[in-house]
């Protein structure tokens, strides 16, 4: 117990270590990493997209059921990178919480509000110490009716931001810098381009070219508001267009 | 508040009569953002560095500056998501307030008040501190005013402070510039001026943010535009 200064719990619960950081929460961060897949979001003129990898560890299951990409609502949805279990229980308070919106006050849950739900509920976890912080971050995408295509990030310490592009999980620092040259000069995406950017994005940080099965997309475009996420087939239409591109 | 299994507190006092959680989050605070606030003779003026992790964040998403009512503003220095619950807890007390008196809630009272959560939670059981330093600035019919709350829960009425990384600095900076009939406009120069002394890379509108209140008690965000243009004069 006499490490130094503190009381030695400053890595087992959120509390202060000496240097004003918190272990735990730097730790959730790693365990998104831990992991193993990358995931990339772009946000178009008017469409977002976006674009995890499906990591099926044993061909005995059933791939339908691996997925990260979760509706919230018919207009909202979650890309969860990190633990699966964490995701699964922040995807199902998350659900009740826009449900309840829509009934309480008549309209749907705008993107950065339910943005804003999720970071403040990962913020308690960083102040409580009877409940770890999610091991998980989450991009939320949407059509604002005001604002126009929207993307999220939040992350396990609780920040949260509206981001033109971004990428969480093993790779995403390297992601980032791809993105950052790609968008730098304020790029309008189209549709297209802005699904083929995503899906390019990870192929470049991963170095490898993808089959249609190894990866999930999910949009939301302007004109049909809609959260969907993609089949196979069209996928490999995109798949395609990018390999004729380069 | 806290599980019942937590129902001790994890602020505790060292052999030496010292309450190390506090210190460790006064470190947080020292490792935040420089933001700093000064009180003019006719206004309120509060300003922060708004340094986003990449290019590719939206800066219109974020706003660091908050309003906690019409006439009462607050920034800080710190971990932003704490910031985002005590300005919920204060939005709400200063809501109550009114609803029971039908006035609005002078910033004395509100000061207190949000000072006394962040006091809670060095003492109940099963939380840690705020790892923020809020800089509260008003204007009601005690005039304008500034108050700085630190994670301990303790508040000051200051005629100009800063917090963040760059504190000494800017307190220097501050306490040469600073004069008693000083006005709003001076005011949000020696701001700018205050800030620009220690930021690291090309200042404009884009990543600063500063908040001002007049006689007109009405809280407002400058757009980045108008920060532009008030740079432009300080040149």
């Amino acid at each position: 117990m006499s490490r130094g200064t503190g009381a030695g719990y400053d890595r087992h619960i959120t509390i202060f270590s000496p240097e004003g950081r918190l272990y735990q929460v730097e730790y959730a961060f790693k365990a998104v990493k831990a992991a193993g897949v990358t995931s990339i979001g772009v946000r178009g003129k008017d469409s977002v997209c976006v674009v995890t990898q499906k990591k099926v560890p044993d061909k005995l299951l059933d791939q339908t059921s691996v997925t990260h990409l979760f509706p919230i609502t018919k207009y909202l949805g979650l890309l969860a990178t990190g633990m699966t279990a964490d995701a699964r229980s922040l995807v199902s308070q998350a659900r009740n919480e826009a449900a309840e919106f829509r009934f309480k006050w008549g309209y749907e849950m705008p993107v950065d509000v339910l943005s804003k739900w999720i970071a403040d509920k990962a913020q308690v976890y960083t102040q409580h110490a009877y409940m770890r912080p999610l091991g998980v971050a989450s991009m939320v995408l949407g059509i604002d009716e005001e604002k126009g295509p929207q993307l999220f990030k939040c992350d396990p310490a609780g920040h949260f931001f509206g981001h033109k592009a971004t990428s969480a999980g093993l790779k995403e620092q390297e992601a980032i810098n791809f993105l950052e040259k790609k968008m730098k000069n304020d790029a309008a995406f189209s549709y297209d381009e802005t699904v083929q950017t995503a899906i390019s994005a990870l192929q470049s940080v991963l170095q490898e070219d993808f089959k249609a099965t190894e990866i999930e997309v999910g949009v939301v475009a302007e004109k049909d508001p809609v959260f969907r996420v993609l089949s196979t087939e069209e996928i490999d239409e995109h798949l395609t267009a990018i390999s004729e591109r380069d | 508040m806290g599980d019942s299994q937590y129902s001790f507190s994890l602020t505790t006092f060292s052999p030496s009569g010292k309450l190390v959680q506090i210190e460790h989050a006064l470190q947080a605070v020292g490792s935040g953002q420089t933001s700093l606030g000064i009180k003019a003779a006719n206004g309120v003026v509060v300003a922060t560095e708004k340094k986003l992790p990449s290019i590719l964040v939206d800066e219109t998403s974020v706003q660091k500056i908050q309003l906690m009512t019409p006439n009462i503003g607050v920034v800080y220095s710190g971990m932003g998501p704490d910031s985002r619950v005590l300005v919920r807890k204060s939005r709400k007390q200063a809501q109550q307030y009114f609803r029971l008196y039908k006035e609005p809630i002078p910033i004395t009272q509100l000061v207190r008040e949000t000072a006394a959560v962040m006091q809670e939670f060095t003492q109940s059981g099963g939380v840690r501190p705020f790892g923020v330093s809020l800089l509260i600035a008003g204007y009601d019919d005690n005039g304008p005013q500034l108050y700085q709350v630190d994670p301990s829960g303790s508040y000051f009425s200051w005629k100009a402070s800063a917090m963040g990384k760059n504190v000494s600095n800017a307190k220097t900076f501050l306490e040469k510039r600073y004069t008693e009939d000083m006005e709003l406009e001076d005011a949000i120069h020696t701001a700018i001026l205050t800030l620009k002394e220690g930021f690291e890379g090309q200042i404009s509108g884009k990543n600063i943010e500063i908040g001002i209140i007049g006689a007109d008690r009405k809280f407002r965000v400058l757009s980045s535009s108008e920060i532009d243009d008030y740079l432009a004069e300080v040149e």
